[in-house]
């Protein structure tokens, strides 16, 4: 009977300890959150990104495995500000016990135009494109981390601390970069009005145009104002995010005498193989760009 | 009424230029010319004053506008002024400083007071120790 005993004791012991190994499951649907999911949570976590470097976040829409994935999750990172239209369903669908962190909210939003309704304005939920705002969202992850393995809270603390630093070694670059641009040409012309928050820190104006990203011809009226506006502005380059509609794009370029700028990421991380698979490597892609655009 | 032969080829002639110089304009449209952007608005240099107060004397300062260096001194005292001329829009300027403080000293300031060309004054400071490059914004 004793070697049955120890034999169970042995086995039972062995499940609690790898019990308490086991990663924390986090689900994150922005890949803004999972690169500061890796970051902070080392290998104390194992994350799901749902939305995966190249896909539009604000056209997905979760499949079935995502909802099984989200249902065993101890901690689902959210964008937040209207980010993810899905949100009401996968808490309802989904039945989790764990924590829906919808990081976004954590801090105060800037407006910008609906894409539905260029009249109406709405909360501008690519807050990432603020680097004090990322220093805060590393924060809150931390926190809710740390809330739910208390054990690790130092290893949380040290690797949040240490990508904390290489965000303030970005600033400073963004400043030094920046400085290089004078500000009476701050003006970034956009096909989506995705940077509201990068143009309140560094002093752009923004100029959103809508018709070249879409496959809708937008109206003449409408070219007219574009080229009109980019003129009287002293535009020199314009950043389309993607350029369904090259015909009105030659228009307006032709017309204004504005060349088309580098490609800006506006909603996240780039492919694995790009320079922009980082954080700081989309930001420095993004600042580059405008600064070689527009001066 | 026949007229004669010249005078009727004089009228077919006419009439054909008539109706050639409208076809002949029509389907040799003008390639619309390149329109330039219109720059944006010349700024000359303006005159400013630059006072700089440090809580330790640098081993070396620079200060640089857009990228090129508009003022250096090695071995400064510990206040330091000059009168500069750069490009200052109505938007403000960035002045990004380099400034080396000795390699032992601890952590240091600087107060930067910038007077702009309509009289203004405004002031910032940055921290560091070591090397330090940074951009302080004015206004």
């Amino acid at each position: 009977m004793k070697p049955f005993v120890l034999l169970l004791m042995t086995t039972l012991a062995s499940a609690l300890a790898a019990s308490a190994a086991d990663p924390i499951r986090v689900s994150s649907f922005s890949t803004i959150l999972t690169e500061i999911a890796q970051q902070v949570g080392g290998d104390r976590v194992a994350v799901t990104a749902h939305v995966k470097a190249g896909v539009d976040p604000h056209e997905f829409e979760p499949t079935p495995e995502d909802l099984k994935t989200v249902g065993e999750s101890q901690l689902i990172l959210l964008s937040a500000k209207h980010m993810e239209g899905y949100v009401g369903k996968l808490k309802e669908s989904t039945g989790t016990k764990g924590t829906l962190l919808e990081v976004g909210n954590g801090f105060a939003s800037l407006k910008m135009k609906a894409e539905s309704d260029p009249g109406k304005l709405v909360e501008d939920p690519h807050w990432w494109h603020s680097i004090p705002n990322m220093e805060k969202a590393v924060k809150i992850v931390r926190d809710e981390l740390t809330k739910i393995s208390p054990a690790d809270k130092d290893y949380f603390a040290d690797r949040a601390g240490k990508y904390l630093s290489t965000l303030d070694a970005l600033e400073t670059w963004v400043k030094l970069e920046l400085a290089k641009l004078p500000r009476n040409k701050r003006q970034l012309v956009t096909s989506h009005d995705a940077f509201q928050y990068f143009a309140k820190e560094n002093g752009f104006t923004i100029y959103p145009i809508e018709g070249i990203s879409s496959a809708d011809q937008p109206s003449s009226k409408k070219v007219a104002e574009i080229i009109a506006t980019i003129k009287k502005q002293g535009v020199k380059a314009i950043f389309p995010e993607k350029i369904e509609n090259p015909k009105v794009l030659t228009e307006i370029t032709r017309e204004s005498g504005a060349k088309v700028g580098g490609e800006l990421y506006a909603d996240g991380l780039g492919a694995p193989d790009s320079d922009a698979a980082t954080y700081v490597g989309m930001y420095k892609h993004n600042v580059s760009a405008i600064v070689s655009g527009l001066q | 009424m026949r007229g004669s032969p010249l005078l009727r080829a004089a009228i077919a002639f006419l009439v054909l230029l008539a109706l050639g110089i409208p076809l002949w304009r029509l389907t040799h449209a003008a390639e619309p010319t390149q329109a330039q952007t219109q720059p944006a608005p010349a700024t000359e240099a303006k005159a400013i004053h630059l006072q700089l107060d440090f809580t330790l004397a640098p081993r070396k300062i620079q200060v640089l506008h857009l990228g090129q260096e508009v003022w250096s001194e090695d071995a400064p005292a510990a206040e330091i002024e000059r009168d500069l001329k750069i490009v200052y829009p109505d938007q403000g300027v960035d002045l990004q400083f380099h400034i080396a403080w000795p390699d032992d000293a601890p952590l240091a300031a600087m107060r930067a007071k910038l007077t702009d060309p309509a009289g203004d004054t405004h002031e910032k400071s940055l921290w560091g120790k070591g090397v330090v490059d940074d951009v302080l914004t004015f206004p």
